[in-house]
């Protein structure tokens, strides 16, 4: 044992010695740290801030709290301890972020929040955020109008995210000034709590067509929702296209890989995107202006789109799900 | 005389094996350092001051929790629901100390009563835990998923899935703050852990838990009161994971009814990794110290060294799975 102990210790300080030789040449090393990888809308901003990173020649770090507010604490000050050049983070919440900007400021180390903002707090950080009610609003303005053209009354169902996550609440925000507008042919019979979870989104979706089977105006506030919604309409045997008798008008938030299939199969009306290319350029650039002295404001919106069956064509090769499908 | 040479055959076989496995604590304790050592070359800045600090803060309240589930593995048992005694316990204490909406917010007695009010439900929950093994005689393993499955349901229908915010600066205090340099996370960590240690290598409570582990039945003939003593073992791990709350909690600023949901096989890994058996009568807290320091180590070192997030699982899962492979070795050889 004491044998292995010397021979390892002698081969640590050999190599540890030739590393500090090369350490002259330090590369710029950003961490970034996202609360899960669970939906494809995280897999492709965390994909795209390391082609981001990568084609600026910066050393990326990650780390994955996997849903765990403590862990990505402990792997804020991971990397605040390996002393990075800056920090993008997508927090757990609004809430528990704000010891790790505290931390971050602490070490005088730039940090930039992606996609979702702190909650109010005296520490500085920049947020990247998609404008979630204007992009929904305009979504669901759009399924209004195509509502209006029909002549038809309809009844809506909207899947709302987590409350307490501030994205969630301005998709809810922007919904609801969508359809105020248009009360003499909407009105809304269901809002269903999914707390960002697939299981309560079916079992909401489903209560929801037992106690309304008149339902025929679906908007969920994250597309990688629709496969609940999806089983749930097939179910009830109201899953039809487009122009069939029958058809739910839809419309969704993100622009993830099975919208942009449903929209091309001619499922689903219409769908706000948020543009994951300039949210990461975005980020990775706000944390280099931070470390150059720069002033940043505190929130940079991303304007996002509205892609429907009307400019499909033109408007998928913005759409990160259409990149991901190809 | 030919079975007799294959017998001494396959008893020299398990020999050498045995040898290797048999001091747990040089296992672990050579594991960490190995793992640091061989680190070194390929993780820039672990040898840093700030990262050994941050090693160590972030080891602490893992290490109070993983206290408790030893005591608990040393009868035979196991304890699913620690980690959902932690969210539990997160909220209650936040509901009451909050100053948005805490019942004694802004009071002066906010943070002892809420602490209070944090170790006691710990330890209900830990005494609810013993009773329905010890009187009913249901198995631990089943008792303690369903209160798991119950006490985080409780946690997020308290607080209806938020996190609760603006808790008092004293009781954040103790899980970043410290005193003349030394961290109250330490202090605390270091009361708790050495009277575990004392508990079990120095009481009598202490040698009923390993005897109930060895042989339940047993123990009970010789006199030791084995139900009162697997209770104690139960309460021990629930105000353990009350303790670990406090600190998770203050370090966040923040009750979360989700507060360690992932953190499970980290407690039960590091408590195995340390040598504690998942078949009782054998562990102790120093050995349990250096399963935690080695998870801790390789969270650090794979995260500094840019490794993904799925790398660090399977590295964690396969040193999970070597330990109780360990574990059953020692078992044979017994």
């Amino acid at each position: 044992m004491k044998r292995w102990i010397v021979l390892v210790l002698l081969l640590s300080l050999c190599l540890s010695l030739s590393c500090n030789q090369n350490s002259g040449l330090k590369q710029m090393t950003i961490g970034v740290s996202f609360e899960t990888l669970q939906t494809e809308y995280w897999v492709a901003g965390f994909e795209a801030i390391k082609s981001e990173l990568k084609k600026r020649d910066i050393a990326m770090l990650e780390a994955i709290a996997d849903g765990d507010a403590n862990r990505q604490l402990e792997q804020v000050n991971n990397f605040i301890a390996r002393g990075v050049d800056g920090i993008i983070a997508v927090p757990k919440d609004a809430k528990t972020i704000i010891p790790m900007i505290k931390a971050a400021n602490a070490a005088n180390i730039p940090i930039v929040l992606y996609n979702r903002p702190a909650d109010k707090t005296d520490a500085k950080s920049v947020a990247v955020v998609a404008d979630n009610p204007g992009i929904t609003k305009a979504t669901v303005e759009y399924m209004c109008e195509q509502a209006k053209k029909s002549g038809k009354k309809y009844k809506a169902l909207l899947l709302m995210g987590d409350l307490g996550d501030i994205n969630a609440i301005g998709r809810r925000d922007g919904f609801e000034a969508a359809v105020k507008g248009y009360s003499d042919i909407i009105e809304v019979v269901a809002r269903v709590p999914t707390e960002w979870n697939q299981e309560k989104a079916l079992a909401g979706t489903t209560n929801a067509l037992q106690a309304h089977p008149d339902i025929n105006f679906i908007f969920t506030s994250s597309d990688f929702l629709f496969p609940s919604i999806i089983s749930a309409l097939k179910n009830a045997g109201k899953y039809k296209k487009i122009g069939e008798d029958g058809h739910v008008l839809m419309g969704g938030f993100d622009g993830d890989a099975t919208a942009y299939q449903m929209l091309k199969d001619g499922y689903l009306d219409a769908d706000g995107v948020q543009n994951v290319y300039f949210e990461s350029e975005a980020a990775v650039q706000a944390v280099l202006d931070l470390k150059a002295g720069k002033t940043v404001t505190d929130v940079i919106r991303d304007p996002g789109f509205v892609i429907h069956q009307g400019n499909l064509n033109e408007m998928s090769a913005k759409m990160w799900g259409a990149q991901v499908k190809k | 005389m030919k079975a007799f040479s294959k017998q001494t055959l396959n008893i020299n076989r398990l020999a050498a094996p045995q040898s290797a496995i048999r001091n747990p604590q040089s296992i672990a304790a050579g594991l960490c350092l190995l793992w640091f050592l061989a680190s070194i070359p390929f993780t820039p800045g672990l040898t840093s001051s700030n990262n050994i600090s941050n090693i160590f803060s972030n080891l602490l309240p893992l290490l109070i929790v993983a206290t408790g589930q030893t005591i608990v593995l040393i009868t035979g048992g196991i304890d699913l629901s620690a980690t959902s005694v932690m969210a539990l316990t997160s909220v209650m204490g936040a509901l009451v100390m909050s100053g948005d909406q805490g019942l004694l917010g802004g009071s002066a007695w906010a943070v002892p009563a809420g602490i209070a009010a944090m170790l006691v439900a710990g330890a209900l929950i830990g005494w609810l835990n013993g009773a329905a093994i010890t009187r009913l005689g249901m198995p631990p393993f089943i008792v303690t998923l369903t209160t798991m499955m119950f006490f985080s349901g409780l946690a997020i229908w308290l607080t209806k899935s938020k996190t609760i915010y603006n808790l008092p600066p004293a009781f954040n205090a103790i899980g970043k703050g410290s005193l003349f340099f030394i961290p109250y996370a330490l202090l605390v960590t270091a009361l708790l852990v050495v009277a575990a240690h004392v508990l079990l290598s120095r009481s009598l409570a202490g040698r009923w838990l390993y005897a109930c582990g060895h042989n339940a039945r047993a123990a009970e003939i010789s006199g030791v009161p084995v139900g009162w003593t697997l209770t104690l073992a139960y309460v021990c791990s629930g105000v353990c994971a009350a303790v670990a709350a406090v600190l998770y909690t203050g370090r966040l600023e923040t009750g979360s009814p989700v507060l360690g949901q992932r953190l499970l096989l980290d407690v039960i890994g590091a408590a195995v990794i340390g040598g504690a058996s998942l078949f009782g009568g054998r562990g102790k807290i120093v050995w349990t110290m250096y399963g935690v320091l080695f998870l801790t180590l390789i969270d650090n070192t794979l995260n500094l060294a840019g490794q993904s997030h799925f790398t660090m699982m399977m590295v964690k899962g396969g040193v999970i799975l070597l330990a109780a492979l360990l574990d059953v070795l020692r078992r044979r050889g017994q």
